[in-house]
């Protein structure tokens, strides 16, 4: 209980930390933390492999990401940045009934799931490398490469679509500029064969 | 599906070729006019012809009795839908119209040679006559009640164009509309009556309907009588519906001789004789037309003695005797109610035609006052107009006589005493204002160069007197001796007016009574408190007070001395509800014109602009500014989509949690 | 058998969730809002293994490592939208790119 309760005052102050913090690359960093927890709290929830899943693909690969892109930016912008708020004024208070309606959601949810559900008896995990132990690697591997096959196959197509979109998407050149060069070459080729014509 | 009991089935293609001639000659007419010019006459005196001719060859096939009562000859056109068979019928009564209307028609379009030589539109003419030639024997030869009803449009629409052929004339394009206005009512009528016998019987074809005639019950019986008469009251001038008929006489008179008095007019009568079956089978509707009938005859006789107009005088005595034969057929005296039709159509195009010579040698003038002495100046057209007026008057001998006489004494024998009386009175009526014509145009002095207000002519427009515009482009103004294209048709119409009657003497055993065997129900008189041979007596002597009555007035040495002033007195002192027709087209102006135009006026100032085009420009601003709200949420910005994401979302999750079950 | 209840688990994943709703909702700036996303993700995860802790049931580790493995692709290529927009912008503010509006 006390390291469920330390865990959740962690993840809740990074998380704070990442919406606020005024530098995009402080909120990284607030992320980096939050993360860290996160895989923290996996593995108290005994799914090893998911929490350091979760810290090699989150922590290790897309936060990595963002901090090339802040790089690319050159971000310099506050949080209450220079150019002027276009959001209509009406929008901060439906915004503030929206998040407000939100947790009231969650809190009937929440009584909801508390009255009906009733806690189940599971196994805790065992040995490391026992295929039967809940959340194990060989667990969790027998049942991604049997039961769910499918959207793991779905999930590959998946992430080769992304692969080259963003390949698509932020390629080396701009065609624009090409094309442009290009044309105006073409055009002044045949003034000059026009006007070579004409002179014969 | 019900099958066809009556005539003789099997095909008769003879007549295809009487009915279709016409049309054939009407097609080439329309669209060659031009390129045809002055051929077109004899063109379509060709069609006509060629129809009388085949309708003489059918007459065997026409008047044969088949098995099982079946009359006549039969040719099945087109197997449309149950109860909607297409198919021509040529028993005797459809023999006798056809007859007639090619046979008059044919005369009429040699007549119209001579009378419309020069017009402009000289082959439109003869289209439109061509066609409605066509029309009408679609109406006769039809088999079954639609076809009837398509005839019976096509007839009104050719009378729409004929009654309207000189368009420039403006009184005379209102009265064509006028005519067809009212012949429309009529139409409905007709509608209506073939929607309850379909409902009724399950088929519209004569044989069918007429031998279901007793399963309809006495209220749907009724209902079809009374409107299938709306329809013939329409078209053949009965009170109310009889208000177009005067004004009809704006067209050229060959069109007043042929389709308003000779055949047009009489397809009411032509109906009720052929739904005979129908009519003898509900008292009450006898009773009805019978009464509409004697009044009509007698409203019209009474509106001609107020007539100056000599084509109006003719209007008017068609009316007139119309209301004789629809009184005849009306009550149930079918063989003399078309009796007096076949003679009729003799005398009265005769009539017509004779005026027509009139008209045609005076350069158009119509009005009788500024006539007289023709007698001198126009002998042929005299005897020809005396040979009618003595036939229409029911003297001796002459064929109006035998058949009105019938009318008359049928209307006692079928137990109508008070339409017999109406019948006599009339006829009475009928004998003074039609020698009041004869006199005042032919005896005394010509009256052409009077001043008119002379003769008390206030209003000569209104009186329906010369129009100098109606396209008689080709004369020249001064009165000249007309061709012979019109002298022959009607000389040789002198004979049937004199003579036809005698086919009907001889009462059951006369040849008339031969060739309707069969086609009437049978009916057998009670006994009358007035023998036939008294009643030929009194119609005798009411006729001849007449005749007198108008000699005295107008033909005396005296009278004819003193033409001048006593025409005008008479002018001046005509009662205003005899100049006004009984005020009938006052009364439908007020009933009906006015209430239409109003609401037309409603419609067109108020509804149409605010209701109607404002609806649908409030709709559609009611989408601009769908649109605009619309607009407002594309702000474009990011942050607002995710907003409106996160609505969403909200509205999902509350419906899980609060409302719905998580499957 | 959890050694703390499943509600204490279901208000910690609302807690975070709001957060990152209120981070996407009111920061301008497109990285961050593109993090705020990822916590979301994350908020979800956390929910799916406690559940799957719960019922004994692998399925939620199996949901949850996909969560992840599409969370990768979909920050790939929001963050290469966001370098070709951004890319000679002068600031780097999501409301200047209003070129939807209608």
């Amino acid at each position: 209980m006390i390291g469920f309760l330390f865990l959740a005052v962690v993840l809740i102050a990074s998380a704070v930390w990442v919406v606020t913090a005024k530098k995009p690359v402080y909120s990284v960093v607030g992320l980096l933390a939050h993360f860290a927890a996160l895989a923290a709290m996996y593995i108290s929830l005994s799914a090893e492999f998911l929490g350091v899943v979760q810290i090699i693909v989150y922590s290790g690969a897309i936060l990595v990401l963002f901090v090339f892109v802040i790089a690319l930016l050159s971000s310099g912008v506050d949080p209450f940045s220079v150019g002027p708020n276009r959001l209509p004024k009406a929008a901060v208070p439906a915004g503030l009934l929206v998040l407000g309606s939100l947790a009231l959601t969650a809190y009937g949810v929440f009584h909801a799931t508390a009255a009906a559900a009733p806690l189940r008896p599971g196994g805790p995990g065992g040995r490391a490398g026992d295929a039967n132990a809940f959340g194990s690697v060989a667990d969790f591997g027998k049942a991604l490469f049997t039961v769910h096959l499918l959207p793991f196959e779905i999930t590959a197509l998946v992430l080769m679509v992304a692969v080259i979109g963003v390949i698509l998407l932020a390629g080396e050149k701009p065609p624009s500029a090409g094309t442009a060069e290009r044309a105006a070459k073409v055009r002044r080729e045949m003034r000059e064969a026009i006007v070579r014509a004409g002179d014969e | 599906m019900i099958h066809h009991t009556m005539g003789v089935d099997g095909s008769y293609p003879f007549l295809l070729a009487v009915w279709l001639l016409p049309l054939l000659g009407a097609i080439l007419l329309w669209a060659f006019g031009p390129q045809l010019g002055r051929l077109g006459g004899p063109l379509g005196c060709a069609a006509v012809g060629l129809a009388f001719v085949f309708t003489v060859l059918s007459w065997g096939a026409g008047t044969q009795h088949g098995a099982g009562g079946a009359l006549g000859a039969h040719q099945l056109l087109v197997s449309w839908l149950p109860g909607f068979d297409f198919g021509l019928l040529l028993d005797p009564l459809a023999l006798l119209w056809a007859l007639i209307i090619t046979g008059v028609g044919f005369l009429i379009h040699v007549y119209s040679i001579g009378y419309m030589d020069g017009d402009r539109a000289f082959a439109r003419f003869f289209a439109y006559l061509n066609f409605f030639v066509f029309a009408m024997l679609t109406l006769v030869l039809s088999d079954n009640f639609v076809g009837l009803l398509i005839g019976w449009g096509l007839v009104g629409l050719a009378s729409y164009f004929l009654i309207g052929f000189w368009i420039e004339k403006p009184s005379a394009v209102a009265a064509a509309r006028k005519a067809f206005v009212l012949n429309v009512v009529g139409d409905v009528g007709i509608m209506f009556a073939i929607f309850v016998m379909f409902a009724a019987t399950g088929s519209t074809a004569f044989g069918d309907v007429f031998a279901h005639a007793g399963s309809f019950g006495t209220t749907a019986l009724l209902t079809v009588c009374v409107a299938l008469f709306v329809g013939a009251a329409a078209k053949s001038a009965q009170i109310p519906l009889h208000t177009w008929l005067p004004d009809a006489m704006e067209g050229p008179t060959p069109v007043s001789a042929l389709i308003h008095a000779a055949t047009m007019v009489t397809a009411g009568v032509y109906l009720i004789a052929r739904c005979a079956p129908l009519w003898s089978q509900s008292a009450d509707a006898q009773l009805l037309v019978g009464t509409i009938g004697g009044l009509t005859a007698l409203v019209g006789a009474i509106l001609g003695v107020a007539q100056w107009d000599i084509k109006r005088i003719l209007a008017y005595s068609t009316m007139s005797q119309i209301g004789y034969m629809i009184m005849g057929v009306g009550i149930g005296a079918y063989e003399g109610g078309v009796a007096h039709f076949f003679t009729h159509a003799f005398f009265k195009a005769q009539l017509f035609l004779g005026s027509g010579l009139i008209i045609h040698a005076l350069a158009n003038e119509q009005d009788v006052r500024k006539m007289g002495g023709l007698r001198k100046k126009l002998p042929f057209a005299f005897v020809a107009m005396a040979t009618g007026v003595l036939a229409i008057c029911g003297i001796p001998g002459f064929s109006g006589f035998f058949s009105k006489d019938q009318v008359i004494y049928g209307a006692l024998e079928h137990g109508h005493p008070w339409l017999y009386a109406v019948g006599i009175v009339t006829a009475g009526i009928t004998a003074y204002y039609m020698c009041r014509m004869l006199f005042v145009t032919f005896l005394g002095s010509y009256r052409g160069d009077v001043d008119p207000s002379d003769l008390g002519m206030r209003h000569p427009e209104l009186a329906g007197t010369a129009h100098a515009d109606d396209g008689h482009d080709g004369h020249d103004g001064h009165a000249h001796a007309p061709a012979w294209y019109m002298n022959v048709p009607v000389g040789i119409l002198i004979v049937p007016t004199v003579l036809i009657g005698w086919l009907m003497f001889g009462g059951e055993n006369s040849p008339w009574a031969h060739f309707f065997a069969g086609q009437f129900p049978v009916w057998h008189p009670g006994a009358a408190p007035i023998s036939e041979t008294l009643t030929t007596v009194i119609v005798l002597v009411v006729v001849v007070i007449g005749i007198g009555l108008a000699y005295w007035r107008y033909a005396t040495a005296a009278a004819l001395a003193d033409a001048i002033p006593r025409l005008r007195e008479e002018s001046i002192r005509m009662p205003a509800v005899l100049t006004n027709l009984f005020y009938f087209d006052a009364a439908i102006d007020l009933l009906f014109v006015r209430p239409a135009q109003l609401l037309g006026t409603v419609f067109g100032r108020f509804l149409d602009p605010h209701v109607i085009d404002g609806g649908v420009r409030d709709v559609a601003a009611g989408a601009r500014w769908l649109g605009v709200l619309t607009r407002s949420f594309q702000t474009g910005l990011v942050r607002a989509y995710a907003l409106f994401v996160v609505f969403g979302a909200l509205l999902f999750v509350a419906y899980y949690a609060f409302a719905g079950s998580i499957r | 058998m959890l050694q703390v209840a499943i509600t204490n688990y279901i208000a910690l994943s609302a807690t975070i969730f709001f957060i990152g709703v209120a981070g996407v909702l009111l920061r301008r700036n497109p990285l961050i809002m593109l993090m705020s996303i990822e916590l979301m993700w994350n908020a979800a995860n956390l929910l799916f293994l406690a559940f799957s802790r719960m019922w004994g049931n692998n399925a939620g580790h199996i949901f949850a490592f996909l969560v992840i493995t599409v969370a990768a692709a979909e920050a790939a290529i929001g963050l290469a939208i966001v370098v070709i927009v951004f890319r000679n912008a002068k600031n780097v503010d999501v409301d200047e790119v209003a070129g939807l509006r209608g």
